[in-house]
Parts: structure tokens; C-alpha cells; sequence
């Protein structure tokens, strides 16, 4: 058994779904060889069964031979064991054909979303990448898996007919003709039972809805009530949904009766011609058990064959599906001779104006703060449409960020955003995941506050991570995501609200201690709260079309900067308003108003 | 937070489950059973006839009795048809009627679950029993339970079918035990566990290959890209080990599978065609034991099948099962409680012994007063919070309203004392109007509700849906913005009217440019009310009447705010910092 996963998956044709599969066969051309061919030995020696107990019967027991009844026996053994022994090769290699191809396609969407970065939530939506892991691999790998069993199916189908042929034409015939429209007539009835069973499947989906709705809010319906209201709703559509699973039952029980019914009667009428025969004696008695087996047995590759159909028009689907990931491009294009990022410069975008020397703590404040988020990713190039306006400036010249090799870029500059997310696994490899050590992540975690979050595991670092961080509040997750941008250590780093949930004794201290580990590096804050602005060395203060309309020290912007006062303090701008809403205004978790500062 | 694992059910319990359950429809089962059993019995009737076929074309016979054998087969053939399609469907009507049931039981239990317990577990192991848990328990009572009595119940009467024909059957079917039994009791005893870590390995897949789609923005800013695939690379070599050993496994378990099907066949036409040959037997006979034991590997197959996955449902029914285990928190009293104070004192609190996180509070809320708790992370805040609104009873002191401690009122009443609002704002799949209506009694009118929106100021919005109160929200329905969602939130508050609020955080994760907005919905809620306010913000603290500092488990500081910046301590070193003011020092570490 080849081993798995691959090392790279290789570069797939993604040109159509039809292609890509026989991309992906190719790759693996000598095990789905391999299936095929201990598919036909496993589904052939079940086919020439019925032949083999029925010479038993004539020439062993009929003709009260019990030597050759024993040598018969001793073939029927045989052909047991060789399909007993090519079976679970056919299985080995159906199983390995089945992996090959599913941990591909997995792989293969991998190696794109790490290609893609951060184009890929912006071109598809996550659920569709994540049904590729879900599903997709699923109807890829079965096609592959089947194929072994098809090749015994097809084989076993024309050797039976062979058999019957050259016993009889008319039988031969009947069961060539008959055995596929047998399988045909049951057509009418699948389609009126699909929608049926479609119909339940909504329903299924519906009521699965409700139920996540009911855990979803069951601290709104526990708290403040409606259990009653939502148990009644949820009967509702259970019982619904019961009538739908009974209606589906109506066709379902027919269908199995006629799975009963039609090979039913096609072995009567295989055991009614042969029998006639028999009487005739053109057949022996040992032969006409021997129809009757054939008959039995050729449902088998009946049924595969159907299953192929089924399993090659779902891989088909899940192929398109895999297809419209790959070919996504990035956004950011790396550029055929990129330059080389200089170190100790200052960064500047000439579209905003804003400067950040090298080794300065800079805040941006804005009245609009998707203006100042966006700056901040394009700081990072990380936005949909890279500009050159981005520089990297130092005394040999400016060299524009879409002159680099993005991953340079990366190494030089990182961007830690609102929507950052925590990954999975121990805690230790989750906040350093460049692996700095853990000197360096010590010192991170005081700088964000955030060693009571550490110890209050019982694991401390070795704490696995569950998935997203779930189990971590909204606070703590803001200071591990912190705390991951320090330990990286990058020589230019770019905060986007990092305090915008901890509460303000925790914002004051990291702000001190923040200036305190960046000190010498270039970092640019987007915050607009007070007790962080406290902290820097300069803001840069920009126009909701943003624009850098005034820089310098917090408190000089206080004094000086009328605009930036009413962003800072917020509410200021229209204090006529505040005023009459002064004696209701009492409890409020957002910053307003500290008049003080107004007057 | 401890988060602690929601109950399953033991063995015991679920079969005593399965046993109550199939005794509420004993006639729907009973019938279902027995037409099983005449269904099967009519398959049985064809080996036989072909057996007297063979006899009779091995003694020379007629066509007209090779027709009338056939007609009669042909009889048998539909018989068993219609038996099969009256029996298929009882059963399938009787499994739908039992996950109704079994579903409907479920969410009661959840919708019952203590209070505590919901704030607590957190709804991950919940969602999970929803969706997945309910998801394979209907594919074991629709398909997996319904396939494998089949399949006993056949196999039993091919069973007795082969031995009516002679006891000398019972030998060659023997031989096929020991590989079976032996081949099954070892790959039961590691099948289970194996096919575990098997799905577990995938689940791990799709939730590194989950985080790297959702995070990839992440991922590509820190540059560890590369990381994540080589970490998709170990979970695939992961999964493949585990697969590798399933199929090794599978690899041994088949096989002896095949043989214990195969003896019997074999011995069962060379023990008959030997004593045939002595004269002992008809050739019918030995053709019909055959076919009969041939018969006997469906059924048996099925059987061994369908065992495991006859386990999961069972896991499945365990773990649904497992909600209705979790004991209810709270015994309510009779006692009423006089007035509307809410008083804390010396309370002390662990959610673990041993690890107390209050250790002595007392607070002293006056009627409609507005408090506002600050400190830092983890000085616990939250759980006084938590404390005052009754969801949990502190471990030592009290926690009471007018005198009666509040975990001793019944759930519904607590409702109507006291309110914990936090960030979440949960809007339910169905109508603006029933999103509200959940919260008022059952008296409310139109009027009531019209009221509520009105006082949060959403009124203007809830009347420009397209059908107004009957527009259809939350998921599937229109989606409401962030804003619109915290103000249903208020507006059940109104409704549900409590006259003490404990806020945590209520609003820190709004847009801030809705922020005043909400917070005039905010204010109109508060009004006439007694607030405890959990603040991260010092702007909130500054307008209650008093403000209490908790650190480490105490109240450190408690005063109104001009007291408190006066005292010099650290919540005036905050404040200064806040407004720029430097002529105070900066605040002190903790």
C-alpha cells in the first residue's frame, strides 16, 4: 500500500470537472489498475458459482458419484477462497483508491488557500471551501473506490450472458434484455420519490434549524422566557416532518416490495424456461439450479453499475466544485524580478499622507473608523486592489510594497486586525507561531496583560486550543490575538483596535507597556481610545475621506484640533443634543461624554 | 469560566429508554413484527419448490406439473412482495413516530435545563447533541434498527427453515460458528474504538482545513501558510494511519467472515450429496437445504453489519438521553419576597472548591440606583454579576430581594425581579412579533408590544419591514443589523419587565457608530429601574450614582465617583490618564 498523504499533490487540471477526475486517475492509474483487476477475479468467481453447484449437483450427487462430488466440493472451496482472498485485495485497493483521492482534492484545496491568502474569503465563501472538506471528497474518492467493483461488474455481466448464450439463445437473451430493463422499469417510480424524499430532507433541515435556533438563544429563552412557545413550535415541525418521513414511506415500502417483485419474477421465468428444458432434457437438473443462481447473482452487477452511474454524476459535481477554487488567482501578484525590502525605513502612502518613521509608535484616529481600518490593511497589502502608494522609504530611496515579494512583505510588515482569528492547537504554537521562543512570548504576554489568561489553565501553554478559541471570552481572545502579534516581533507592526475589549484598568496597562516592548521598532495603533493615544508617540488624525489632516503628540491634538477632541472624546460634536438627554443617559458601556475634558 | 460537560446517559438507562419506547405502540409494532415474519416465511417457500422442481426433473415429470410448481412459485413471489410493502411501511411509520418522539422529548429536556447549566456549558456539546447526535439517531431508527430485525428475524426462520428440511443441516451450519463467533468477538472488541479515532481523524481535517479558509486572511499576514499545510499534511498522515488500521482490520474480519459464510454451503451439498448417495435423501432435499444455508449469508451479513452502527446510535441516544440527567439548580421556596432591594452580603463564591473567586461581598443597592462595576479582567465582575442575577447562589453569605435569597424563587418569578442582559443578542427564526412576545406573559396585547418597540425607540424600523411586525427575521428571514438586533433585546426587556438589571457588557460589542443611538434604547429600558452595570468603559462609570471598583475578588472601591477621585486611589489615576489630565501619575500596576 502506497504511502499516504503525497508530498505535493501536483498541479491539477482544473479546466473542467471531467478533467480533473481523469487528472486525478492518472495519478493513480497502477492501484485503480490493480482494483480492477482483483475486482473482475472477486465478482467472476461469484458468477461461475451457480455453474460450479450445479455440475456438483448433476455429476456428484445426481450421479451418486462421491468421488466426484468431492473433487466438486473441493473447486466449490477453492472458488470460495479466491473470492474471499481477491475480495479484500479488491477492498485494499478500492480503500487506497478511495484515500489517494480524497486526500488529494483536500490537499490540493490547501495548497490553494495558502496560495490565495487573503483573496480567498473575498472571492468565495468559506462554507463552499469548507463542503470541499466536508463532502466533496467524499463523491471524489467513491468514484475512484467504485471503479474496481464496476470492472468485475461489467466483466462478470458479459461472462454470465456468455454462459447463458451458449446454453440457450432464448434464455441468454432473456436475461442480456430483460436483467437491464428490469432495472429500468423502476425509473417511473424514482422520481416522484426523490421529491418526496427531498421534500422530507428540507423539512429534516428546517426542523434542524429550529433546534440550533432554540440552543442558539436558550440563554435569551431561559432568562426572559418562551420555552413553552418554542417546545410547541418545534412539536410542530417535528410532527410535520413526520408526515413527510410517512409519505416518503408510502413510495419507499413500494419500491422495496418491487425489489422483491421484479427479480422474483425474472427468476420464475428463468426457472420456468429452464425447467422446461430440464423436462425436455435439453438441460440437466444440476443446470437448472445453476439458472437460478445466475439469475440471483446478476442483480449484483446490476446494482453496481447503477451505483457507478450515480457515484460518476456526484464526483462530477463536487469536481466543478474543487475546479472553481482552483482556478482563483490572487490578489496580489508577485512581481517577475521583486526588489528587495529595506530594513530600518520609514513607511509612507502618499494617497493618505501619513508618515511613520522608522522606530516610532504612530496612532491613527479617525472620526470613521473603516477608514482607518482600511489604511491599515493597505499599509499591509492586504486589500483587494494593491496600490503603489505604499512605501517603504529610507535614505537610498522609496521602494513601493507591490515591489516585493508579498511574502517579503509579510516577514517585514504584519497586520493584526479586528477579525484575526485564533487558530487551534497548544497554546504555546497558537501565540508563537513563528516559533521566537519563549522569552520572547513571556514578555508578549505581560506586554497584553494576558498571564491570567495563562494561568488560569491548568496546561498553561500546553492548553489545547479549541477550535477558533471558542472557549476563550470575547476579552481574552483580544489579548491572546495581541499577545501573537508581539511574540511574531515584526519590524513593522500594525494594531487595529487591540484593547477594544478589555476594560480600562487592562487598556492602560498595555498601552504603557506596549510603548515600553516596541520601543526602537515602527508600530502604528488604530485606536481612539484615550488611555492608548496616552501612550504613543504622535497620532496621525484623518478626514473621513482619509486624508493625515493633522499629526503630533495626543495632547497637543487635544488642545489644538477641535475635530479630533469630538472623535477622541466622542459625543462632543453634538452636545446641545447630550444635554437633554443628560437625565436618561445613565448607564452606558461606550464612551460618550467626559464633559470635563469639553469645556 | 469552568465549563463543564453535559451528562450522558448510562447503558442501563438507555435500554430502559428503548423498552418504555417501544412500549407505547405496542400494536403498530406487534403488526409491523408480524408481517416481517410472514414476509420472510414466504421467501422461504422458494427453495422448497425449486427443490421439488429438481426432484421431479430428476424423476421425470410433465410440463403441466413443472407449470403448477411454477405458478405456485410465482404466487410466493408476490406474496412476499405485497407482505414486504405493508410490512416496510409500518415499520418505517412506527420509526418516524419514534424520532418524533424521541426528538420532541429532547428539546424539552433542553428547554428545561437549569439555568446555571445553560450559562455555564456553553452551547458547543449542546449544538453538537442537536445537530449530529439527533441526525444519527434517525438514521438508526429509520434505516439501521428496522434493517437488522429484518435480518434476525430472517435469519432466524432460515434458520428453522433449513433444519425442517433435515437435522443433518445443523452440522455443516456449525462449522461456520466458530470462524464467525471468533472472527466477530475480536473485530467488535476494536472496531468500535478504531472507526473513533477514524472519524475523529476527519473531523480534525475539516476543522484545520475550517480554520485555515476561515483565518487565511490571519494566516497570511503572520506568513505561516506553509504551517498550516504542513499541519493539514500531519492530520492527513493521522487519518491515514488510523485508516490503515481499520482496514487491517477489515482485512482479517472479512475473510473469516467469507469462510464462516462458505463452509456451510459447501458442507451442507457434500454432507447431503453424501447421504444421497446412501439413500438417505432426496436430490430435492439437498438441493433445498442448499439454497436454504446459501440464503442464511444475507441476513447474517446484514446482521454483523449493521452492529456498529446499531452502536452509534446507541452513543447517539446516550448523549440525548444525557440532558434530561442534569439536576435542577434550584429549590424554590414559598417565601415572597418584600420589596424590590436587592442586597449582597459576604458573599463568597467558587465555581471549583477550592478556588474561590469572591471572598467576602457585601453590596448595598438602593432602589432604582444606578451602580457601575470596574476592574480588571478576571477580578470577577462577571460572576458577581451573575450572583445578582440569580443565576447562581453564592457559597457562602447572600444574595437576596427583599429579604428572600433569589435562588429560592421559582424561575419564573426570578424573571420578574431581576435581568441579566450580556452582549448577546439572540434573534429567533420567525416573526418580529413572536421574537418579542416570548418575553411578555401570556396576557400581552398588540398594544404592549407596539409599546416596547416604541420605547426603544424601533418602532420607526419594526413598522417599515415590508409586513411589519409579521416580517420574517432572524435565520432564513430578513436579517437585522447588529443595532436592530440589541434593540429586540431591550425591547423583550421592557416586556419582561424586572426591576433590577445587572448589565455585563451590554453594549461593548456594538457598532460605535450606532453606539448613541442604543444608547437612548438603552436608557429608556433603565428607566425606574435598579442597574448594576458591569463597565469596561470609565464614561459609564462617571454617570452612575455610585461606583464600586472589584479587584481581585473584593470590592475595593465603592463611592460615587466624585468621592472616588478624590480618594486618590486607582480609579482616579484611570480617570486622569482618560482625560489627558498629567499633572496626576499615570495608573498604578496591579
Amino acid at each position: 500500500m502506497r504511502s499516504l498523504p503525497l508530498d505535493h499533490p501536483g498541479v491539477a487540471d482544473h479546466s473542467s470537472p471531467g478533467r480533473l477526475l481523469l487528472w486525478m486517475a492518472a495519478g493513480q492509474k497502477v492501484t485503480l489498475l490493480g482494483g480492477a483487476l482483483f475486482g473482475i477475479v472477486w465478482m467472476g468467481s461469484q458468477a461461475v458459482l451457480p455453474a460450479v453447484i450445479g455440475r456438483a449437483i448433476d455429476d456428484g450427487v445426481a450421479a451418486r458419484d462421491r468421488g466426484a462430488l468431492l473433487g466438486w466440493a473441493a473447486v466449490m472451496l477453492a472458488l470460495g477462497l479466491l473470492q474471499a482472498g481477491s475480495g479484500i485485495m479488491r477492498h485494499r485497493f478500492a480503500v487506497t483508491n478511495w484515500l489517494t483521492a480524497a486526500y488529494r482534492t483536500v490537499q490540493l484545496v490547501g495548497h490553494q488557500t495558502e496560495r490565495l491568502g487573503g483573496t480567498l474569503p473575498r472571492r468565495v465563501s468559506t462554507g463552499e471551501v469548507v463542503a470541499i472538506g466536508t463532502s466533496d471528497l467524499e463523491h471524489i474518492g467513491g468514484v475512484m473506490d467504485v471503479s474496481a467493483r464496476f470492472a468485475g461488474a461489467v466483466v462478470s455481466f458479459v461472462l454470465v450472458s456468455g454462459i447463458l448464450l451458449t446454453t440457450s439463445v432464448p434464455l441468454g437473451l432473456m436475461v442480456l434484455l430483460g436483467v437491464p430493463l428490469l432495472m429500468l422499469s423502476v425509473g417511473p417510480l424514482l422520481k416522484p420519490l426523490q421529491r418526496r424524499s427531498a421534500m422530507q430532507r428540507e423539512l429534516m433541515s428546517h426542523l434542524a434549524t429550529t433546534a440550533g435556533d432554540i440552543v442558539a438563544g436558550l440563554r435569551v429563552l431561559r432568562g426572559v422566557g418562551g420555552e413553552q412557545v418554542f417546545s410547541e413550535r418545534y412539536a410542530r415541525q417535528s410532527q410535520t416532518t413526520r408526515r413527510a418521513g410517512v409519505r416518503v414511506a408510502r413510495l419507499q415500502s413500494v419500491l422495496d416490495a418491487l425489489q422483491v417483485l421484479l427479480p422474483g419474477v425474472f427468476v420464475v421465468l428463468v426457472v420456468w424456461v429452464g425447467a422446461r428444458y430440464a423436462v425436455a432434457g435439453t438441460i440437466t437438473a444440476g443446470e437448472l439450479v445453476a439458472f437460478y443462481g445466475y439469475a440471483t447473482f446478476l442483480m449484483i452487477p446490476l446494482r453496481t453499475a447503477t451505483e457507478f452511474a450515480n457515484k460518476v454524476i456526484r464526483a462530477r459535481v463536487s469536481a466543478a466544485r474543487v475546479c472553481h477554487v482552483l482556478a482563483l488567482e490572487p490578489d496580489t501578484a508577485t512581481p517577475t524580478t521583486p526588489l528587495v525590502a529595506p530594513t530600518g525605513a520609514d513607511l509612507v502612502d502618499l494617497r493618505s499622507g501619513l508618515r511613520v518613521p522608522a522606530g516610532r509608535l504612530v496612532a491613527l484616529v479617525c472620526e470613521d473608523p473603516d477608514v482607518t481600518a482600511h489604511l491599515a490593511d493597505r499599509l499591509g497589502l492586504t486589500t483587494a486592489d494593491p496600490d503603489d502608494a505604499v512605501r517603504l522609504v529610507d535614505a537610498d530611496g522609496a521602494v513601493p510594497l507591490t515591489a516585493l515579494d508579498p511574502a517579503d512583505v509579510r516577514r517585514h510588515v504584519l497586520v493584526s486586525d479586528t477579525g484575526a482569528a485564533l487558530f487551534s492547537g497548544r497554546l504555546r504554537d497558537v501565540l508563537d507561531p513563528l516559533g521566537r521562543g519563549d522569552a520572547v512570548l513571556a514578555e508578549a504576554l505581560r506586554t497584553a496583560s494576558a498571564e491570567d489568561v495563562v494561568d488560569a489553565l491548568p496546561e498553561g501553554l500546553d492548553h489545547v486550543v479549541t477550535e477558533r478559541g471558542r472557549s476563550f471570552s470575547g476579552g481574552q481572545r483580544q489579548r491572546l490575538v495581541l499577545t501573537r502579534a508581539l511574540t511574531c516581533a515584526p519590524e513593522i507592526l500594525v494594531l487595529v483596535e487591540p484593547t477594544s475589549a478589555v476594560d480600562a484598568h487592562t487598556e492602560a496597562r498595555v498601552a504603557t507597556r506596549l510603548a515600553e516592548l516596541r520601543h526602537g521598532l515602527t508600530t502604528v495603533v488604530v485606536t481612539s481610545s484615550p488611555l492608548m493615544l496616552d501612550a504613543v508617540d504622535e497620532v496621525a488624525f484623518c478626514s473621513p475621506d482619509g486624508r493625515v489632516v493633522a499629526h503630533g503628540p495626543h495632547l497637543d491634538l487635544l488642545t489644538e484640533v477641535p475635530a479630533y477632541r469630538a472623535v477622541v472624546t466622542r459625543g462632543a460634536d453634538d452636545e446641545t443634543d447630550d444635554q437633554n438627554d443628560d437625565q436618561n443617559d445613565h448607564e452606558t458601556d461606550r464612551p460618550t461624554r467626559p464633559r470635563e475634558t469639553v469645556r | 469560566m469552568s465549563v463543564r460537560a453535559l451528562p450522558v446517559a448510562d447503558g442501563p438507562a438507555v435500554r430502559r429508554y428503548a423498552v418504555d419506547l417501544a412500549r407505547r405502540h405496542p400494536r403498530l409494532l406487534a403488526a409491523a413484527l408480524s408481517l416481517h415474519v410472514v414476509a420472510a416465511v414466504a421467501a422461504l417457500a422458494l427453495p422448497r419448490l425449486l427443490g421439488d422442481l429438481v426432484e421431479a426433473v430428476e424423476t421425470g415429470t410433465t410440463n403441466e406439473h413443472v407449470n403448477r410448481i411454477v405458478l405456485l412459485i410465482a404466487g410466493f413471489v408476490v406474496a412476499q412482495a405485497v407482505l414486504t410493502r405493508y410490512a416496510r411501511l409500518l415499520s418505517q411509520v412506527l420509526g418516524e413516530q419514534v424520532l418524533a418522539e424521541l426528538r420532541e422529548d429532547f428539546v424539552d429536556h433542553t428547554l428545561a435545563l437549569p439555568i446555571s447549566t445553560v450559562e455555564d456549558a456553553g452551547s458547543g456539546d449542546l449544538m453538537t447533541r442537536t445537530s449530529r447526535d439527533v441526525d444519527r439517531l434517525g438514521w438508526s431508527v429509520r434505516y439501521s434498527v428496522p434493517e437488522w430485525v429484518i435480518a434476525v428475524i430472517t435469519a432466524v426462520l432460515t434458520v428453522a427453515a433449513a433444519i425442517s428440511v433435515g437435522w443433518w443441516v445443523v452440522l455443516p451450519c456449525l462449522l461456520g460458528v466458530p470462524p464467525l463467533v471468533i472472527g466477530l468477538r475480536w473485530y467488535l472488541a476494536r472496531a468500535r474504538d478504531g472507526y473513533q479515532w477514524e472519524s475523529a481523524t476527519y473531523s480534525q481535517i475539516n476543522t484545520t482545513l475550517t480554520e485555515s479558509v476561515e483565518g487565511a486572511r490571519t494566516a497570511d499576514a503572520l506568513g505561516i501558510g506553509r504551517a498550516r499545510l504542513r499541519l493539514l499534511d500531519d492530520d492527513i498522515a493521522e487519518s491515514f494511519r488510523a485508516e490503515r488500521y481499520t482496514l487491517r482490520l477489515r482485512t482479517l474480519f472479512f475473510p473469516s467472515m467469507e469462510i464462516a459464510y462458505l463452509v456451510p454451503v459447501v458442507g451442507t451439498l457434500l454432507l447431503g450429496g453424501w447421504l444421497y448417495v446412501g439413500g438417505h435423501v432426496s436430490l430435492g432435499e439437498v438441493t433445498t437445504a442448499t439454497l436454504y444455508v446459501q440464503m442464511l449469508v444475507g441476513p447474517v451479513d446484514q446482521i454483523v453489519a449493521i452492529m456498529d452502527e446499531l452502536q452509534v446510535g446507541a452513543a447517539s441516544l446516550a448523549r440525548l438521553l444525557g440532558v434530561a440527567d442534569v439536576p435542577d439548580d434550584r429549590v424554590a421556596t414559598d417565601a415572597r419576597p418584600r420589596g424590590e432591594k436587592v442586597d449582597v452580603r459576604d458573599a463568597r463564591f467558587s465555581y471549583v472548591e477550592g478556588r474561590e473567586v469572591l471572598h467576602g461581598v457585601s453590596l448595598d443597592i438602593g432602589v432604582g440606583e444606578r451602580i457601575a462595576m470596574v476592574g480588571p479582567s478576571g477580578a470577577g465582575k462577571s460572576t458577581l454579576g451573575r450572583l445578582l442575577a440569580g443565576i447562581h447562589p453564592p457559597t457562602a453569605g447572600s444574595v437576596t430581594v427583599g429579604g428572600v435569597a433569589l435562588t429560592d424563587l421559582p424561575l419564573d418569578d426570578l424573571r420578574g425581579h431581576v435581568a441579566l442582559v450580556t452582549q448577546e443578542h439572540h434573534v429567533f427564526a420567525g416573526t418580529l412579533r413572536e421574537n418579542l412576545a416570548l418575553a411578555a406573559g401570556p396576557g400581552a396585547s398588540e398594544a404592549d408590544i407596539r409599546a416596547a418597540l416604541s420605547a426603544v425607540d424601533a418602532l420607526e424600523w419594526a413598522d417599515a419591514l415590508p409586513e411589519g411586525l409579521d416580517t420574517e427575521v432572524g435565520n432564513g428571514g430578513r436579517a437585522l443589523t447588529p443595532p436592530q438586533a440589541q434593540q429586540v433585546a431591550l425591547a423583550r426587556l421592557v416586556l419582561a419587565d424586572p426591576h433590577t438589571l445587572v448589565l455585563d457588557e451590554a453594549t461593548s460589542l456594538i457598532d460605535p457608530r450606532a453606539a448613541r443611538h442604543l444608547e437612548r434604547s438603552l436608557a429608556a429600558v433603565l428607566e425606574g429601574r435598579t442597574v448594576v452595570a458591569i463597565a469596561h468603559r470609565l464614561f459609564s462609570a462617571h454617570d452612575a450614582d455610585r461606583v464600586a471598583v472589584v479587584a481581585d475578588g473584593r470590592i475595593a472601591e465603592f463611592g460615587t465617583h466624585d468621592e472616588l477621585v478624590a480618594a486618590g486611589g486607582s480609579y482616579a489615576a484611570l480617570w486622569a490618564s482618560w482625560n489627558g489630565e498629567h499633572e496626576v501619575e499615570k495608573p498604578r500596576e496591579a
